[in-house]
């Protein structure tokens, strides 16, 4: 496969596919960073793959006391999922079960100026048992919760914006060792505002592929054509040769700038950091939206 | 666009400046509103017999000037912001809807408060005074806040449905009477009515928000109150019980 070469990676003439999904920025502070990051580590646990999850989540980033509505520390979260209904039942799920549970914390709308929305807060409030009560606070609506510590407190609801999903990058390098250091500084590199990287670490070493080969009914099963074991025991495999691993990188975005500039940042710094190849997944070009072609990637950042 | 009132000359009996608001002078030019008529006492000045007028009416209004023989200002407005550079007299905010209405000084009695016969008194929007208020301040609210940077009078919250009073300086006596499901915080050590009992000390997280908004309207909010630990009483008693009074709990005041 043609491509371009940055530094001594090969990149290839491809390009990744990606598609719409509705998405919530939920900003959770708490008493202490650490609290907070317990919290958001919690709510985007499991959430790393929309067919097994029901949802796709990350941490977006690390906020300030001076970023957060109520001046303490805290961590906005990205969780993307196919329709606005299925952002509204995850987010109450997860901010039900993981945040409201944490100790110190409280939680807001990070997508204040967002058309739609999903209640969150006016759900939850049912869980104080005729005892919670709210306030309007600069025009906005939040619900106080009395649990054992004190008091949660959570807005009325959430805004749900358009985003793309499936952006992503696959680094590969001679030793298992080298593609895990390039992917591991692509992946710190793309993290940013508007940027979720759901899998762990940001990076997935089991890539899929639509459907399989010997099921209807698995909707998803191993890629096997960049897995390096099968590289002579299946006729299509696209591991170049030379790679003896590789590693996925997929990325949630808030826009499709968010995600292409993101892919731009990981290509580079992966190819700075040691990858022999860099290049990405499709199916094709006729189920995704939105189309990442490497090309347009190879000006630096 | 902006529309600037300042004070010439004192009335000879208090005036009624309930119809100046933001709503009501959208549009008009400083020589409309300088002819509208407003009532004081048993007769009708004119505001251009009062005031120096200038700009136009639009989301914002300046009064400037000793406005304590002025009652009624900002109240029953929805939207908008009005700013008071000077004391102002009895019922500003009363009954008031949605907006801004800030007061640099000190306010009268019955702020945000019900109108004699009405149940519910403010139903929305935020009040600020840099200086303090009056009696019963707060009367009857029903949703809203209003936020004292000094101490509110006897008797504020009286019959409140809702809502949030704060004084960061203290309220007075009888605070809460009547109260149903209103908050009443006193940044200042204050004795709650028998009717109300002391549940525990804790770090409102609501109200942490609502020192952070009264700040950004132009309130002083010491650090130590955003940080600080909330004494909650509940009541009244003799009510719901789901009202409260939030009382700052000063450890180093306390320890002196």
């Amino acid at each position: 496969m043609s491509g371009y070469v940055v530094g001594d990676t090969q990149v290839d003439d491809t390009f990744a596919e990606a598609f719409p999904m509705r998405y919530a920025r939920v900003v959770i502070t708490a008493a202490t960073d650490s609290w907070a990051l317990e919290a958001a580590r919690s709510m985007t646990g499991f959430a790393t793959s929309v067919i097994g999850c029901k949802c796709e989540a990350a941490i977006e980033r690390s906020l300030t006391a001076a970023e957060t509505p109520d001046g303490r520390p805290g961590i906005a979260v990205l969780l993307f999922a196919m329709d606005r209904e299925g952002v509204g039942k995850r987010v109450l799920e997860r901010v039900g079960q993981c945040v409201m549970t944490c100790p110190t914390t409280a939680c807001f709308d990070g997508e204040p100026s967002a058309e739609k929305t999903v209640p969150l807060g006016a759900s939850l409030r049912y869980f104080g048992d005729g005892f919670q009560a709210s306030k309007v606070i600069a025009g906005k609506r939040f619900w106080r919760i009395p649990v054992m510590e004190g008091e949660f407190l959570v807005c009325e609801s959430v805004g749900v914006g358009t985003g793309v999903a499936g952006g992503n990058l696959v680094i590969g390098a001679g030793e298992e060792d080298a593609a895990l250091a390039a992917a591991t500084a692509a992946a710190a590199a793309m993290r940013g505002e508007g940027i979720a990287l759901p899998f762990p670490g940001g990076i997935v070493r089991s890539g899929s592929k639509v459907g399989a080969l010997t099921s209807k009914s698995l909707p998803a099963s191993t890629n096997h054509q960049m897995a390096p074991t099968l590289r002579v025991q299946v006729d299509d495999t696209l591991v170049p040769d030379g790679v003896g691993a590789l590693f996925e990188i997929v990325i949630d975005g808030a826009s499709e700038d968010a995600v292409r500039e993101a892919m731009r940042r990981g290509l580079h710094a992966a190819a700075g950091a040691g990858a022999t190849h860099v290049t990405a997944a499709n199916f094709g070009g006729k189920l995704g939206q939105f189309h990442f072609p490497l090309s347009e990637l190879r000006d630096p950042p | 666009m902006t529309l600037t009132l300042t004070l010439r000359a004192q009335p000879p009996a208090h005036v009624d400046l309930t119809q100046l608001i933001p709503e009501r002078l959208r549009g008009r030019g400083a020589g409309d509103v300088a002819g509208l008529r407003l009532r004081c006492g048993r007769e009708q000045l004119g505001v251009g017999d009062l005031f120096d007028v200038s700009g136009t009416g639009g989301e914002e209004l300046i009064l400037a000037g000793d406005l304590r023989r002025f009652n009624g200002i900002g109240a029953r407005m929805s939207g908008g912001a009005i700013d008071v550079r000077g004391d102002v007299g009895a019922w500003a905010g009363g009954e008031m809807d949605g907006g801004v209405l800030r007061i640099f000084g000190d306010a009268g009695a019955r702020l945000g408060a019900a109108y004699p016969g009405a149940r519910a008194g403010m139903t929305g929007g935020e009040i600020v005074v840099t200086g303090d208020a009056g009696e019963e301040a707060g009367a009857g609210m029903r949703r809203g806040l209003v936020a004292v940077g000094g101490r509110t009078g006897n008797g504020a919250g009286l019959r409140m449905l809702a809502g949030t009073v704060i004084a960061l300086g203290g309220i007075g006596a009888e605070a809460g009477l009547g109260n149903k499901r209103g908050s009443l915080v006193s940044g200042k050590a204050v004795e709650p009515l028998p009717s109300y009992a002391f549940a525990t000390c804790f770090h409102p997280p609501a109200l942490r928000l609502q020192l952070l908004r009264v700040r950004e309207l132009g309130l002083t909010v010491p650090e130590s109150l955003l940080s600080g630990s909330w004494a909650r009483w509940s009541g009244d008693r003799t009510e719901l019980t789901r009202g409260e009074i939030l009382i700052f709990d000063d450890k180093e005041e306390a320890g002196r």
